[in-house]
């Protein structure tokens, strides 16, 4: 069962992110047709302008309020944002669409999406909190003394941003084409349907985002989040009834239903075998420890019981989807095979008809146009709100990291305000470029960005909270380890076309594979970063009192960093000054 | 969930002093943090509550499917009422939920250690930085090292 795996992983993949490899003619199976709707047009282009009413409500001036939303914001606020940032695309269309395509492997997304959460809730929420920079690069940069560490953090964390972005945009050209039709004419033909609503929509969620940063974000991530949210659980509750497989608690009732889904769906390694199983969901939940877009949301808060517990608030706003995901999957499932063919074998459901799954079922359940709408229009708030998240959190790491800490350090507040917005609008454009040509399985890359973040960024993270003598040459030698590990599953399954074809060694596929290869990556840099550590000298006190801080259970200011608090400790004598 | 031992730790005494009053003569610039070897009262009660969950957390994730390997006959078997064959219940209810429920133990866990030791966040009010500099600053702040 092993010997399938890399093949498997690339469908899925493929299917994660509710993006399809193809052109725009294949992009929507035949049972969703592109045109335009009108009152699921008046739901999105209402919802958008929304979005950039909110946005333009909390507009900011400083770069607290740019990164951090001033620290104001609150527990169930938070937790609605964490919910809101963390859905994707690839969450709203994806998840129940690999569940209902690999079974039980595809669990291994719903388990690892969300029970790692848990990890970072014990382990680094509140202690980031204290810290209390801006953003990951930051913590990085500062535990470890090094502007290299604080780059290579930078550069990771914009990269994660962009490859997971991508698939945002996808999502967003893919059901805006759906709703809104074919305005192609409008360009004169120079892009294509889905490529006009890709660039539409981005251009909306950039001016937005530009102008509002990081407070504006965080209000429209609750209202991001009360729409995805509702739009999903209503649907599925609608389309369950409808269809006459369930009535009030398909997350239950759907139980019943397996039995007559055929034994793809249920049977255990039907998908993917236990050791992908594990690697999946081990990368997943480290990745979600590693990702700075996540690791942001508690710097937000105003104390550190507030990040603990807007942590709880926002894993049950996520279980709400995850925990229905499944019973989607099976009713869509259903209803594919009653009305369209069967699911499994040859052909079996088409990977495009797979990612919009969600769509596609509340339409096969012969639910009205507008509401098949407004399940749809859930999928763009999802895909607009993860794209917020990262974009902060990518063009903070140029702004802040790179430009204020790196390049300029005497950058006022205006000029770092003013290159985080050019920033937005860079990746904004870097993105919309990247995601015009369809062909390139960039939807790949948001599995590969998690195991990016578990291996380079999850063990400094940990590390540089829990163990007081990791100091920078064990950071530096971690990190650069860890980036050339997660090089080497994708050399050899020939991802990105970095090799052609790949190397294809066949261990190393089959117990690295790159969506999962962090049960591999992780515990060796965790080891590089150790060794190293101990055989280089200690880092200094003062590091070592900040990482103490950040776990002294004093209460602490909210806009006081643990730097802050040690160097008041210690008298506010001038700081030694970092050594390179 | 509340009746664990640790909230009776209280009135044990440790060399004359409770874990309460220790902990209050402990200045966390000077304890080394150490994820196997608490330095604190504050600490140990802390970890112990992180491993507890840890291990939890650990087996309602990884051991449902570990035993579908093992035994998938067993775990397949389809539950009476509500229909799931065992192991996918376990994956897709229990897994989550449970991390779900294991957050808001943490949550309350932390809290009542929080009670224990007398800390409270300031959350009502929006500080301002001249406010604050506090009882820390007053006590040991420039002193001399």
């Amino acid at each position: 069962m092993i010997d399938g795996a890399p093949m498997l992983i690339s469908t899925l993949l493929g299917a994660m992110d509710g993006v399809v490899l193809q052109t725009d003619e294949g992009l929507l199976p035949e049972g969703l047709n592109v045109s335009f709707k009108l009152v699921p047009s008046i739901i999105v282009i209402g919802m958008m302008l929304l979005f950039i009413v909110a946005g333009f409500m909390f507009k900011v001036a400083d770069t607290d309020d740019m990164w951090v939303a001033g620290r104001s914001i609150g527990n169930l606020e938070n937790g609605m944002a964490i919910g809101a940032n963390w859905m994707s695309a690839a969450t709203y269309l994806g998840v129940a669409a690999t569940v209902a395509i690999s079974g039980v492997y595809g669990l291994a997304y719903v388990v690892g999406w969300t029970t790692g959460y848990f990890i970072l809730l014990i382990f680094m929420a509140a202690q980031m909190r204290r810290f209390g920079k801006y953003t990951a690069p930051d913590f990085v940069g500062d535990r470890f003394n090094s502007d290299t560490a604080r780059a290579l953090a930078a550069i990771t964390t914009f990269l994660i941003g962009f490859v997971y972005a991508l698939g945002q945009a996808r999502g967003m050209g893919l059901v805006g084409m759906y709703i809104l039709g074919d305005w192609s004419a409008l360009t004169g033909g120079a892009l294509s349907a889905y490529q006009t609503m890709m660039v539409v929509f981005m251009v909306i969620t950039v001016a937005y985002l530009s102008l509002s940063g990081m407070l504006g974000a965080t209000k429209n991530m609750v209202l991001q989040y009360v729409i995805l949210i509702g739009a999903f659980l209503i649907g599925l509750v609608a389309t369950g009834w409808s269809a006459g497989y369930t009535t009030i608690l398909p997350q239950l009732e759907y139980g019943m239903m397996i039995d007559s889904l055929g034994a793809e769906f249920s049977a255990p390694f039907a998908g993917g075998s236990y050791y992908l199983w594990i690697a999946t969901c081990f990368s997943l939940v480290f990745g979600t420890c590693g990702l700075p877009h996540v690791l942001v949301r508690f710097y937000t808060v105003k104390n550190e019981r507030v990040a603990r517990w807007s942590c709880t608030w926002g894993l049950f706003f996520i279980s709400l989807l995850y925990l229905s995901a499944p019973a989607f999957a099976a009713i869509g499932t259903a209803l594919y095979g009653n009305q369209i063919g069967a699911v499994y074998g040859d052909p079996g459901m088409t990977s495009a008809a797979g990612d919009v799954l969600v769509v596609l079922a509340a339409q096969l359940a012969e639910l009205p146009a507008w509401f098949v709408g407004f399940v749809a229009a859930g999928g763009i708030a999802a895909a607009v709100a993860t794209t917020a998240g990262l974009f902060i959190a990518a063009s903070s790491a140029i702004s802040h990291d790179i430009y204020a800490t790196i390049i300029n350090e005497d950058a006022t507040q205006r000029q770092q305000v003013l290159v985080g917005r050019l920033s937005i609008i860079l990746i904004g454009a870097l993105t919309i470029v990247f995601a015009l040509d369809p062909q390139q399985p960039i939807a790949a890359l948001v599995g590969f960005a998690f195991s990016l973040a578990a291996i380079v960024l999850f063990p400094m993270f940990f590390l540089g909270l829990w163990w007081e003598n990791t100091n920078r040459p064990g950071a530096l030698a971690g990190m650069t380890t860890g980036i050339v590990v997660w090089f080497i599953p994708m050399l050899n399954e020939g991802n990105f076309g970095l090799i052609e074809g790949g190397l294809g060694i066949e261990a190393i596929a089959t117990w690295m594979p790159a969506i999962g290869s962090a049960l591999v990556g992780t515990p060796i840099v965790f080891a590089v970063t150790i060794a190293v550590s101990l055989v280089t000298s200690e880092p200094p006190l003062r590091t070592k009192q900040m990482v103490r801080q950040c776990h002294s259970p004093d209460p602490m200011p909210k806009d006081m960093t643990a730097a802050d608090v040690v160097a008041e400790k210690n008298g506010n004598r001038p700081e030694t000054p970092a050594d390179d | 969930m509340t009746n664990e031992p640790h909230t009776t730790d209280e009135i044990r005494t440790d060399g004359g002093m409770s874990d309460v009053e220790r902990e209050q003569q402990i200045d966390y610039m000077d304890v080394e943090i150490n994820l196997l070897k608490p330095a604190t009262p504050f600490m140990r009660d802390h970890l112990r509550v992180i491993w507890i969950g840890f291990g939890i957390w650990a087996l309602t994730t990884f051991a449902p499917i570990t035993m579908t390997r093992l035994a998938p006959d067993v775990m397949t078997t389809p539950i009476p009422m509500i229909g799931f064959p065992l192991h996918y219940f376990l994956l897709a209810i229990v897994g989550p939920g449970s991390a779900l429920v294991l957050s808001v133990w943490y949550a309350r866990k932390r809290d009542q250690i929080d009670e224990k030791y007398g800390i409270e966040q300031a959350t009502v009010e929006p500080e301002t930085t001249d406010t604050v500099p506090d009882d820390t600053t007053a006590t040991d702040g420039g002193v001399e090292e």
